[in-house]
């Protein structure tokens, strides 16, 4: 049983992981909590799903998500973060303007699709059951954990290896020096927006496929347990935030297994909670974003 | 069974066309009058999912109010619905206002929670009210005029209980329900207590948030449990990936839950292996009462999706309303007068009435998740 | 008269609730103006809900001895929890306490004697009008009172300027303690009469989601004053009815309004105000 409930709790977290990413990619850089990041992850998802209801094969569909996604977090940024940062908004500002766009956004949704759960069509998914050992899971589950692990390191060598990494990561270390160097701030910003929104949006398709369900308020779900995953990997961390988000994973299902399941969410945020008072920086420590 | 549903929809649907040419509005002794309901719905928000089906119905209603295929007495019954948002402050706002502007009955809201805070308002105004969906316990004792058409959970689950264990012969169950929301609790306790009483042990019992999507953690504990049937305490977002959980993870018993899971399109969404799960409701799609099928079929074709649970049981208060205007009450004493001493009124959820506790006298049905649908189960 | 007396009738459950936010968002502003991010008002509001309404139907306490242990309860957890998160900064303040708000949602969830999620019902209805905004009126004395004692000018100066706060003997780490102390005080309050002016309270009631409200009200109505704190708390209690015949765009023109009001004046609501005078 201890098998299974650890391959339960890290086809959890690769999503946790998938979502933190995004989230704390903006807040590296920016210095800043986007809660507007679950209204992307649900708005490449129904894209994606509306895609596949029209007949495009799944794995394109999904593509189209994700770079809507990247164009929606450019989008946001423009809208809700662009004018607050040219007049020194400090950070609690732009928290509230997100909240607005997410509302926005969220109620465009409700316009377009209605209230109703949508689900993808069960022949569309590859569900039948594998029994690996004493583990069973679907080859839909072992496609998204995959796919999760390669976006991830798609990300850190972006971060590492390409001028556009480097040009983000000097922007996150000091704006005034990086502009001094000649970096194009808002382009940097804009940029950064579109990496960490196209991964919020891929959360949210691989989220939507591996519970087969997609709803308005799927995003306000993970975000809160967002704050946990980053929180654990230190904020601003990429590493971090993907060992935080399998950590979180496998922290839940335990406490599952272990018999608490009525104290499962009060366990997650109890170790949050430890964590900042004990060591705030995270387990990987301030700032890892810079060494990416 | 899908076949069988689409040709009583079609079946129907002819009939409706036909129906309103012939239906004739009596003339009551409130012909011509005004008498307006307010109700009270989740639209919007995270309860958005029941409190549509219920705005849709009011709809139906009003169309067929005006149309005479509901026999309202000749009464100019208005349903004025408004959206609470699913927030407690709007609800309370809003039934306060019925309580000043000459709303003659309060229908609704969508949540237990929200009647707690809100049926008091109405009962100080001496505003009666009629419940469609607020299914907990202590509903109807929150004032003398406090009704609801919606069969609680108390009333449904011996039921289930006695004829699943009829059927089935299990020893052992297993419960999972959500903690934080009072429907899925009340089914995981009424549950947990009609099996003790029945001499079955519950060998395991979980606990999930609202809105979570992955069970598995749970499901596997359970599952380590070896339990002969699992009980489901969920409403229907986390009902369908439960029983699709369980399912995936080999846990190869049978399964029921209550009224959550009452959609007809369980087997669509949960895929083959819900087919066999058992689901104590209170209205069935499929049901033979009169008007229910021309009910469905319309309500389909103007919503562009079937009716559920939630909206049957509004458009049976219509029904109520209706059968209360034609016997003449337009003002809210008349009306609470009338819930008091209802005849058996005929709805779409069958006939029913009020118990002296003003719950309502109505037989729950046992249903089986089939392809398609549902059937009964026996 | 007649007129207006029944504009109450209508509306005095909108009126109250304008009431009870009042008193939230200006807990949430006494950490504002020290400069620090608390988003535990609302679980210590919960707190104080439960106190004084499991008092009041266990005890029969009276309003005010139930609104007082209320009051009690939310400081002696504000105290606990001040301790170990007062040296947290910024946001990392805002994620713990955002924590601590689940956690006490959790243990709402699981106790027996708040009910669960069944929440607790029949509570009293004894906190009218005049006890929530007598209430108010108190509070925005003593405020108005204090504004130029050494201590609020202490928490101005811990949110201006740190190290010069130190430099004049401002222990910051104290007064920072002290606002989320208060913080928790006014928070108590607004529970213990919401719980006796909605009949039923439930875990729900005090999650995330109202937080999240509170701090719209703050930041809208303009984090720099607690009368932007309250003039955001009656706009935005008003709003989404006063938006009411705009049906399916409810919602929508909710959140763009907000984002309006962020963007194109800085100073939120209040900002208008001072314009204006």
């Amino acid at each position: 049983m201890i098998v299974q409930q650890l391959a339960n709790g890290v086809f959890l977290g690769a999503v946790y992981a998938l979502f933190a990413l995004g989230y704390t990619l903006v807040f590296g850089v920016l210095d800043i909590l986007n809660l507007a990041h679950g209204a992307v992850f649900a708005v490449a998802a129904y894209l994606t799903w509306t895609l596949v209801a029209a007949g495009m094969p799944l794995p394109l569909a999904a593509l189209v998500g994700i770079l809507a996604g990247g164009v929606l977090g450019v989008i946001l940024d423009r809208i809700a973060f662009a004018p607050l940062r040219k007049r020194n908004a400090g950070t609690l500002v732009p928290l509230i303007s997100s909240i607005g766009f997410a509302i926005v956004v969220t109620g465009l949704m409700r316009g377009g699709y209605g209230i109703d759960e949508r689900h993808f069509a069960e022949s569309a998914l590859p569900n039948a059951p594998l029994h690996l050992g004493p583990v069973t899971c679907t080859p839909l589950e072992l496609t998204i954990f995959a796919t999760a692990i390669v976006l991830m390191l798609a990300l850190s060598w972006v971060m590492r290896a390409t001028p556009l990494g480097r040009r983000i990561r000097a922007v996150a270390e000091d704006r005034t020096a990086a502009a001094l160097l000649g970096i194009d701030l808002e382009r940097t910003i804009a940029a950064t927006f579109f990496l960490a929104s196209a991964l919020g949006g891929a959360a949210g398709i691989l989220t939507a496929l591996q519970y087969n369900s997609l709803t308005l308020e799927m995003g306000g779900r993970v975000e809160l347990k967002g704050l946990a995953v980053i929180i654990l990997g230190g904020m601003g961390s990429i590493p971090g935030a993907v060992i935080g988000g399998f950590a979180l994973g496998i922290v839940e299902t335990i406490a599952i297994a272990a018999g608490f399941s009525p104290w499962r969410d009060a366990i997650a945020f109890g170790v949050m909670f430890l964590v900042l008072v004990i060591r705030p920086t995270g387990i990987f420590g301030k700032r890892a974003l810079r060494a990416a | 069974m899908r076949h069988l549903t689409l040709t009583s929809i079609a079946l129907c649907a002819s009939v409706a066309l036909i129906l309103p040419a012939t239906a004739a509005t009596t003339k009551g002794p409130a012909a011509g009058k005004s008498v307006k309901i307010g109700v009270v719905a989740d639209v919007t928000g995270g309860a958005g999912v029941y409190g549509t089906p219920q705005k849709n119905a009011y709809e139906l209603a009003s169309d067929d109010i005006k149309s005479g295929l509901i026999d309202a007495g000749g009464a100019n019954v208005t349903f004025s619905v408004m959206d609470a948002a699913s927030d407690g402050a709007q609800v309370a706002n809003i039934v306060q206002g019925f309580t000043k502007d000459g709303t003659a009955l309060m229908l609704g809201p969508t949540l237990s929670g929200e009647a707690k805070k809100a049926d008091p308002i109405a009962v100080a105004a001496n505003l009666p009210v009629l419940g469609t969906s607020t299914t907990a316990p202590g509903i109807t004792t929150l004032g003398s005029c406090v009704y609801r058409n919606a069969l609680s959970e108390e009333q449904v689950i011996p039921t289930t209980v006695k004829r699943t264990l009829a059927k089935w012969h299990y020893k052992k169950a297993a419960i999972i329900f959500g903690d934080d929301n009072a429907f899925t609790k009340t089914d995981g306790d009424v549950f947990a207590a009609e099996l003790q009483a029945s001499k079955v042990e519950v060998v395991a019992t979980e606990t999930y948030h609202q809105k979570d999507v992955d069970f598995q953690a749970q499901l596997t504990r359970i599952k380590d449990k070896k339990p002969d049937v699992l009980v489901v305490g969920a409403l229907f977002p986390e009902g369908t990936k439960i029983i699709a959980q369980a399912v995936k993870l080999g846990l190869n018993v049978k399964m029921m839950g209550g009224n959550g899971l009452n959609s007809s399109q369980m087997y669509d969404v949960a895929g083959p292996g819900s087919a066999g799960v058992v689901v104590g409701a209170a209205w069935s799609i499929a049901g033979k009462y009169t008007g229910n099928a021309s009910f469905v079929a319309r309500y389909t074709k103007k919503f562009g999706t079937p009716p559920d649970q939630f909206a049957a049981q509004a458009y049976a208060a219509a029904q109520v309303v209706a059968a209360l205007t034609k016997s003449g009450a337009t003002t809210p004493k008349e009306m609470c007068d009338g819930m008091k001493s209802l005849p058996v009124a005929q709805t779409v959820l069958g006939p029913i009435n009020f118990e002296p506790n003003r719950d309502v006298k109505s037989a729950p049905v046992i249903l089986e998740v089939v392809k398609g649908g549902f059937t009964y189960f026996k | 008269m007649n007129a207006l007396l029944a504009f109450y009738g209508a509306h005095s459950k909108l009126i109250d609730q304008i009431g009870v936010n009042a008193l939230l968002a200006l807990s949430l502003a006494i950490s504002l103006q020290a400069g620090q991010l608390a988003l535990s008002q609302v679980a210590l509001m919960g707190i104080a809900a439960y106190v004084s309404a499991i008092l009041a139907l266990q005890a029969h306490w009276a309003l005010l001895p139930c609104m007082l242990a209320g009051v009690a309860a939310a400081v002696a957890v504000a105290a606990l929890l001040a301790l170990p998160v007062g040296r947290l900064r910024g946001i990392f303040l805002a994620i713990a306490t955002i924590g601590f708000g689940e956690i006490v949602l959790v243990v709402a969830n699981n106790l027996k004697i708040t009910g669960g999620a069944e929440g607790l019902s029949g509570i009293p209805n004894d906190a009218n009008t005049l006890w929530i905004y007598g209430t108010l009126a108190i509070v925005g004395c003593v405020w108005y009172l204090a504004r130029r004692t050494r201590f609020a000018l202490s928490v101005a100066l811990a949110r201006e300027d740190e190290s010069a706060a130190r430099g004049v003997g401002v222990d910051v780490a104290t007064v920072r303690l002290w606002t989320l102390v208060l913080g928790g005080a006014i928070a108590g309050l607004a529970g213990a009469l919401n719980a006796h002016s909605a009949y039923f309270i439930t875990p729900g009631d005090y999650g995330f989601a109202r937080m999240e409200q509170v701090l719209v009200f703050c930041v809208i109505g303009g984090v720099t004053s607690p009368i932007g704190a309250v003039l955001g708390a009656v706009v935005l209690s008003i709003l989404p009815e006063a938006i009411r015949f705009m049906a399916d765009y409810r919602e929508v023109t909710n959140g763009v309004i907000l984002l309006a009001v962020i963007i194109f004046a800085p100073q939120g609501i209040s900002g208008f105000w001072k314009r204006a005078r």
